[in-house]
């Protein structure tokens, strides 16, 4: 790769970043006959990309053949737990039998590595061209129009009329070209990851799956990451377990305890530890979050350019919903076809390309930011409440409530009631927790 | 092999963390401070040093912290967590740094 080829003028746009979002921008252009080049920084696309554990699919689906997809397992159980820090727990498990079927409701447990390099090689069939192990550094401009980009290869500057921006969470390209502001960190969470490897038998055993049924386990509360705003998750795959941490770099910089200690406390939880214990970890990742919500979707069309997926921060986290994968296709399938519609006009404006804006205005990643873009706030206020006090309620509330003793049932219950009103702040809090939280629900 | 190679450990040391994990290296560092002044004068935190999940940073006695680049996971998180805008922060040329083989 020392001899760089002169690639200037030979592409109608380049795609900076084979992940997801890359990958799906580059597919749709290619399909749309335009000469795309993508580029990556990794030795192979995914070798540089970290996630939780699952690839929702629908958009994908449409674009490329899934049951080729190297997945690990469906989702086929969602269980939502919250851990107090004395070692309780109390969790709601949902296994509807539908999920058993195809398509499975488009969920599914991967490995990136296998993954991202799956889906960048149906852009490559498709006809796009992949370079990899090259960074790129910077933009190039002709007064306000983007035109092409400096990489980190000798002779290095290309040219092209587009530039997709698909470089992920830590988008030193855009900022650096003043596309977009470096976040906040109260607005990024710094997420670290265990891989685990154990015999298929084991993992089946421990979280009741048969056959390539998977779980999404989720956690919260101070059991699982202390004193943060965050939470903890296990995805078993089909040989190994991922098990992890996020929550807020703001929360990270001022708490004494380091990522890693975190996630080992998390592991050490007891309703933790069995689903976890033994195996051989094979790998140890981290990597940042974009949780910003709506209002921190930067421009996505510029002169030239257009910013999809985590670099334009495409992530939902409401507690319940935890998504990204979806987001980044669906906006690199947009950006697609609004570069190539804009290109058969033979223009590049951010005016020619504001079709891309629209079409996510209108789509369910901008809609669904937008309507839990509350949430965040409201956590960060209500963190000890729902963090600690909750928890410890709830445990509570479940002995009293189950207690067995020689006391009528009824005063059970209204001891085990009062346990979470007490929490709750009485039935003003309760009720003005209900309003403020109504949203989550509707 | 590592020389403890606890990675069947519940609890695992960060070397035996980051024992996993495929690094090449560029030789050069890709992390650094803008102003080491700052560190040593302004900065009583040291912010880069708790949100690191890797040990990269290490805050010495004057204050400014030595960078060990080679442990980094390219996470990014020092770079938003420095209140002083003071992190250095690029991508590890041409396809060195670390090269995950699940992800």
């Amino acid at each position: 790769m020392t001899d760089q080829p002169n690639y200037d003028g030979e592409f109608d746009a380049i795609v900076v970043g084979a992940g997801l979002a890359g990958s799906a921008a580059a597919l749709t252009m290619a399909r749309r006959d335009l000469d795309v080049l993508m580029i990556e920084r990794g030795a192979a696309p995914g070798t540089k990309n970290v996630f939780g554990g699952v690839m929702y699919t629908p958009t994908i689906r449409e674009l490329a053949d899934i049951e080729d997809a190297p997945t690990e397992r469906y989702i086929a159980e969602k269980r939502y737990s919250v851990l107090s820090r004395e070692g309780d727990e109390t969790a709601v498990t949902m296994r509807p039998e539908a999920w058993n079927e195809e398509p499975h409701n488009d969920s599914f447990t991967v490995l990136r590595r296998n993954f991202d390099e799956w889906f960048a090689d149906q852009s490559v069939e498709a006809g796009a061209t992949l370079i990899t192990e090259t960074t790129v550094t910077d933009l190039l401009r002709d007064g306000s129009q983007i035109v092409g980009v400096e990489t980190d290869r000798p002779d290095g500057a290309i040219e092209a009329p587009i530039v997709v921006l698909a470089e992920g969470a830590n988008s030193l390209v855009s900022e650096g070209a003043d596309l977009k502001s470096k976040a906040d960190r109260e607005d990024v969470a710094v997420a670290v990851k265990e891989v685990r490897k154990f015999d298929r038998e084991t993992i089946e055993e421990r979280f009741r799956l048969d056959g390539d049924a998977g779980a999404a386990y989720h956690y919260f509360g101070d059991g699982a990451v202390p004193d943060v705003v965050g939470g903890g998750y296990i995805y078993p795959n089909k040989r190994t377990i991922s098990i992890g941490v996020a929550y807020r770099i703001e929360d990270a910089a001022t708490r004494d305890r380091s990522p890693e200690d975190v996630l080992d406390e998390f592991k050490s939880h007891p309703a933790v530890a069995p689903l976890v214990r033994g195996g051989r970890m094979v790998e140890y990742s981290a990597h940042a979050i974009p949780e910003g919500g709506a209002d921190a979707v930067p421009d996505l069309v510029h002169d030239g350019a257009v910013i999809v997926g985590d670099a334009a921060g495409m992530v939902l986290n409401n507690g319940v919903h935890l998504e990204g994968t979806n987001m980044a296709v669906e906006s690199g399938y947009q950006a697609g076809e609004a570069v190539a519609d804009a290109l058969e006009t033979g223009r590049t404006s951010a005016s020619a390309l504001s079709q891309y804006r629209q079409n996510m205005e209108e789509s369910f990643v901008i809609q669904n930011l937008e309507h839990y873009d509350f949430f965040h706030e409201l956590i960060a206020e209500d963190r000890e409440f729902l963090f600690d006090r909750l928890p410890r309620a709830l445990a509570e509330a479940q002995q009293e409530y189950f207690r067995m003793d020689k006391t009528p049932k009824a005063e059970h219950a209204s001891r085990a009631k009062s346990r979470v009103l007490d929490a709750a702040g009485g039935w003003v809090g309760a009720a003005k927790r209900a309003w403020k939280y109504r949203r989550m629900l509707s | 092999m590592s020389a403890t190679d606890d990675t069947t450990a519940e609890t695992p040391p960060i070397e035996d963390r980051l024992y996993t994990v495929k690094y090449s290296d560029s030789g050069d560092s890709h992390l650094g401070v803008t102003i080491p002044g700052i560190c040593a004068e302004r900065c009583v935190t040291q912010d880069c040093e708790s949100v690191c999940p890797a040990d990269v940073w290490q805050v010495e006695d004057d204050g400014v912290p030595t960078i060990a680049y080679e442990n980094c996971l390219e996470c990014g998180s020092c770079r938003w967590a420095c209140p002083h805008g003071n992190v250095e922060w690029e991508y590890p040329e041409t396809g060195n740094g670390v090269s995950y083989k699940f992800g």
